[in-house]
C-alpha cells in the first residue's frame, strides 16, 4: 500500500504533547486538523494504515468477505453479541462494525450528510419522555450547531440543495446534487402520486471539483469502499493532509490503544498503546481527545479502570457504554419493466422526508426519511449470495435467469430511522474473549425498543406503497422485527449532558469526572437523529474544537 | 476486469478533468490498480490447496451451482481455481468441512448410484443429490464459495473474463456518465 508520508514531526513519548487524539475517524480527522493548525502540538494514535485512494479497489472478496477495512475474527478481534443481558453473549464475525483506518469510516461510508433538525436537539420536551428509556434533550441547540453543520459542508465538502422544508442554513451548498439515479426517479414519482416530496440528498461526495479535489466519476463503489477518486469526502483526504501539514501533527498508524492512564490527582497523564511492532508504549499529553467512535471509545474507558476509576475511566454516572443507538432500517426492494442501473454512482439522489416525526397519534414514538437505492449497495457478489430476490431458488440454471434480471433490474427504497437510548442496550467488555492483544473483546448488548420496531414497521409500509405506486413489478420487503444483530451507526456510548449523573461529557465534550479528557464522536449523541449520524458527528467535531482551542489558550485544560 | 476501451476512456475523461482538478495525482494509482485486476491465474494451472481429485469433485457440485447453460458458469469461471487459492488463505475450518462433506456425499453416490465419485454422474442425478443435502453446512459452503468466485476478481483465481458480471449486466467501471439507466433517461427527456 501507498504509505503517506507521516514521518514528521516526531514526539518524544516521554515529553508531555499538548494533546494525544486516539482514533482518526470522523471526528478524530477533524479535531487533528484544527488543533494542530491551531498550533498545538499533537500525536494521532490510529490502528489501521494509512490508505490512499490509489489501494482501494473494486474488491467485494477483500472488503466485504475478508473485512480489509472493518476487521473482524480474522484480523484477531472477534466480538460478541446477546440481544438482553440475562443471556451469555456469542461470539459473531462483527456486530459493531467501523473501518480502521486513517479516516476511519468517514472513508467507506455513504456519505449520507441529512443534518439534524431543530426538533432532534428538544424532542423529550416537546413530545414528553418515554418510561424505561433514557430519551432526553440535548444541553445544545440546532441553532449553536448550525455554523458548524456549515462547516462540514465547505470544508469536508457536501453536494446538495436546500429545500423549502430543510432546517434554516447560514450558508448555500458548496456543491450542485448529484444527478438523479433512475432508482430515485421512481422513488420522486411515487411520492409525487402519493403526495409526498423527494428531494435532493445532501451527500458527502462531490459533485463539482472543490477544495482542490475532484467530482465524482460514478464508479458505484461508495458504501463499503474508499474512493479512488479522493471524491468521497473522508477525513483522510479532506483533513488530515493538511494536519500533517501543520508540522504540529505526528501520525502513528498501526498503533492500538490498551488504556488511559491518571495521575494521583485524576487527571489524564498518558495513553499506552501498542505500536505498529507490537512494542507497549506510553505517550504523555496534558490532554486525551477521545475519537475512536461509539463502541471502542466507552471499551477503552472501561479498559482504563483503575484504583481510581473502579467502574471504568470517567464513569460516575454508569453511563459509560449505555444508550447504544444503531438507527433502524428497513428495505422494500422491487422489480421493474427496463434497466435501472442503480449499480452506477452515489448510493442516493433522493430523500422522502414527510415523515421526519410519525404523528403522535399512532401511539408510538419515531421517524426517519426514505431513500432510493441498489438492493445490494450495487455489489455483484453481495446480491447473488442472498439468492433470488422475489422468491425462487438460490442456485442452478432458474437462479442464474434470476439474477440476470434483478441485478439491473430492482431498486430498493429503505427507511432510516430512530433509535431510542435504552441503558439495556450497550457496549462492555466480554468476561472471557479476548482479542488479539489479549484485551476483553466488545460485547455487544442490543434489542430494538417496541417503538423503534413499530416505525421500522411503519417505513416498510411506507416503502411497500411507494413501491407498489412506482409501478414495481414483484416487490419484497424487510425490517428486523424481532431486532438487530448489530450496525455500523454507533451512537450514545458516552452521551453529552448538563447533569454528570446521568451523562458523560459535558456540553463542550469534556469528560464530567476527569478535566483533561474530551470524548468526541458517535458516543456524544443524546439522541439517534433519523439514521445518518456522521454529518453530526463531525458538527460536533469542529464545534467541539473550537471549544477545545479557547479552553486551552485560557489555560482552562 | 477492465477491457482497453474503458481504459481508454478514463484516460480521455481524466484529461478533461484534470484541468480543473488534482486528479493527476490519483491516476497513475487507479491505472495501477486496473494493471493489478487484470492479472488472474494462469488457466489450467495446478492446485496448491485441494488435489487433483478434491477440485474434480469441488468443480462438479460447483457446475451444477451455477450450471453453464445459456450463458457461462462456475466452470467458465474457473471457480474451482478460485476455491483452491482462498481455501488456502485462512480458511481452514472451510476447507476441513469441505473435505469431511465430500466424503460424505460420495458415500451418497456410492449408495445410491453404486459408482464412487460425483462428477462421473449425469446432471439429473448430481441435482437430486444436491438437494437433498440442500441444507447442510457443506452445501452452504459450496453455495457461498462458488457464488462468490463466480463474481470474485481475477487475482483471487478465477477467470479474468468475469463471465458473472457479463450474466448479471453488471459492467465494471471506473466511471460513468448520467442518464444511468432507462427511468433517468426518461425523466431527463421529459424535463421533470
Amino acid at each position: 500500500m501507498a504509505e503517506a508520508n507521516n514521518s514528521l514531526p516526531h514526539f518524544d513519548t516521554r515529553t508531555d504533547v499538548d494533546f494525544v487524539i486516539i482514533g482518526s475517524g470522523a471526528a478524530g480527522g477533524i479535531m487533528a486538523r484544527e488543533l494542530s493548525t491551531a498550533g498545538f502540538s499533537v500525536v494521532v494514535l490510529e490502528q489501521g494504515p494509512h490508505l490512499q485512494a490509489g489501494d482501494f479497489r473494486h474488491d467485494e472478496w477483500a472488503y466485504d468477505i475478508n473485512s480489509e477495512l472493518t476487521w473482524s475474527v480474522r484480523q484477531g478481534h472477534p466480538q460478541t453479541f446477546r440481544k438482553t443481558e440475562n443471556e451469555e453473549a456469542q461470539p459473531v464475525e462483527r456486530a459493531l462494525s467501523y473501518a480502521h483506518n486513517v479516516g476511519g469510516s468517514s472513508v467507506h461510508y455513504s456519505g449520507n450528510f441529512w443534518r439534524l433538525r431543530p426538533i432532534d436537539f428538544m424532542e423529550a420536551s416537546v413530545k414528553g419522555t418515554i418510561a424505561g428509556t433514557n430519551f432526553t434533550d440535548w444541553p445544545i441547540s440546532y441553532e449553536e450547531l448550525e455554523p458548524y453543520y456549515s462547516r462540514v459542508d465547505w470544508e469536508i465538502g457536501v453536494s446538495g440543495l436546500q429545500g423549502p422544508w430543510d432546517p434554516p442554513r447560514s450558508r448555500d451548498y458548496p456543491c450542485p446534487p448529484m444527478p438523479v439515479k433512475g432508482s430515485d426517479v421512481l422513488l420522486e414519482r411515487a411520492a409525487r402520486q402519493l403526495g409526498l416530496t423527494a428531494y435532493p440528498a445532501p451527500v458527502a461526495i462531490l459533485s463539482q471539483p472543490h477544495n482542490g479535489r475532484p467530482a465524482c466519476t460514478h464508479c458505484g463503489f461508495c458504501n463499503g469502499y474508499g474512493c479512488e477518486m479522493n471524491a468521497k469526502s473522508s477525513t483522510m483526504i479532506a483533513m488530515i493532509p493538511q494536519a500533517l501539514a501543520s508540522g504540529n501533527c505526528e501520525l502513528r498508524t498501526g498503533c492500538t490503544a490498551a488504556r488511559i492512564d491518571t495521575d494521583d490527582s485524576g487527571r489524564v497523564r498518558e495513553v499506552v498503546y501498542w505500536d505498529a511492532d507490537g512494542t507497549e508504549q506510553a505517550q504523555r499529553a496534558k490532554a486525551v481527545v477521545l475519537c475512536a467512535n461509539g463502541a471502542e471509545t466507552p471499551r477503552l474507558l472501561l479498559l482504563s479502570a483503575n484504583s481510581q476509576f473502579p467502574d471504568g475511566l470517567a464513569n460516575s454516572s454508569g453511563m459509560v457504554g449505555k444508550n447504544l443507538m444503531f438507527n433502524a432500517h428497513c428495505s422494500v426492494v422491487g422489480l421493474f419493466e427496463h434497466p435501472v442501473n442503480a449499480y452506477k454512482s452515489v448510493p442516493t439522489t433522493r430523500v422522502v422526508h414527510d415523515y421526519y416525526e410519525i404523528d403522535q397519534t399512532m401511539g408510538f414514538y419515531g421517524g426517519g426519511g426514505i431513500d432510493g437505492r441498489h438492493p445490494s449497495r450495487g455489489m455483484p457478489m453481495g446480491l447473488a449470495l442472498r439468492g433470488s430476490l422475489f422468491d425462487g431458488p438460490s442456485w442452478g440454471s432458474e437462479f442464474k435467469r434470476h439474477l440476470s434480471q434483478e441485478f439491473t433490474h430492482t431498486a430498493a427504497f429503505n427507511g432510516h430511522t430512530t433509535s431510542l437510548p435504552l441503558s439495556s442496550n450497550n457496549v462492555s467488555l466480554d468476561p472471557t474473549l479476548k482479542d488479539k492483544w489479549g484485551r476483553p473483546a466488545l460485547r455487544c448488548t442490543y434489542m430494538d425498543h417496541p417503538d423503534d420496531i413499530a416505525t421500522m414497521k411503519f417505513f416498510h409500509d411506507r416503502c411497500s406503497e411507494l413501491m407498489s405506486a412506482a409501478g414495481a413489478i414483484k416487490q419484497t420487503g424487510y425490517y428486523a422485527q424481532n431486532g438487530q444483530n448489530g450496525s455500523v451507526h454507533l451512537l450514545g456510548t458516552c452521551r453529552m449532558g448538563d447533569d454528570p449523573t446521568n451523562s458523560v461529557i459535558d456540553r463542550y465534550h469534556r469528560a464530567h469526572d476527569v478535566p483533561n479528557l474530551y470524548m468526541v464522536d458517535g458516543s456524544s449523541l443524546v439522541t439517534s437523529g433519523r439514521g445518518q449520524p456522521t454529518m453530526t458527528i463531525m458538527a460536533l467535531a469542529f464545534r467541539a474544537a473550537d471549544n477545545i482551542i479557547q479552553a486551552a489558550r485560557r489555560g482552562e485544560i | 476486469m477492465n477491457g482497453p476501451m474503458s481504459r481508454r476512456a478514463l484516460l480521455a475523461l481524466t484529461a478533461r478533468l484534470a484541468k480543473q482538478s488534482c486528479i493527476v495525482l490519483t491516476l497513475p494509482m487507479v491505472l495501477s490498480g486496473c494493471e493489478r485486476a487484470r492479472q488472474s491465474a494462469a488457466e489450467g494451472a495446478l492446485f496448491s490447496t485441494l488435489n487433483s481429485d478434491e477440485a474434480s469433485e469441488l468443480a462438479a457440485i460447483a457446475s451444477r451451482i451455477l450450471p453453464s447453460d445459456e450463458t457461462p458458469g462456475a466452470n467458465e469461471a474457473g471457480v474451482i481455481h478460485f476455491m483452491d487459492h482462498v481455501l488456502g488463505d485462512g480458511r481452514d475450518d472451510e476447507l476441513a468441512l469441505l473435505r469431511v462433506g465430500l466424503l460424505e456425499l460420495q458415500a451418497m453416490v456410492q449408495q445410491s448410484f453404486n459408482t464412487p465419485t460425483f462428477a462421473s454422474l449425469d446432471s439429473s442425478q448430481q441435482d437430486e443429490l444436491l438437494t437433498r443435502i440442500e441444507s447442510t453446512q457443506f452445501f452452504g459452503t459450496m453455495r457461498f464459495l462458488t457464488v462468490a468466485g463466480m463474481f470474485a476478481l481475477p487475482e483471487y483465481g478465477g477467470s479474468a473474463d468475469l463471465p458473472g458480471y457479463r450474466m448479471i449486466g453488471f459492467e465494471s467501471r471506473h466511471f460513468w456518465q448520467p442518464p444511468f439507466g432507462y427511468y433517468d433517461a426518461d425523466y431527463a427527456a421529459r424535463g421533470e
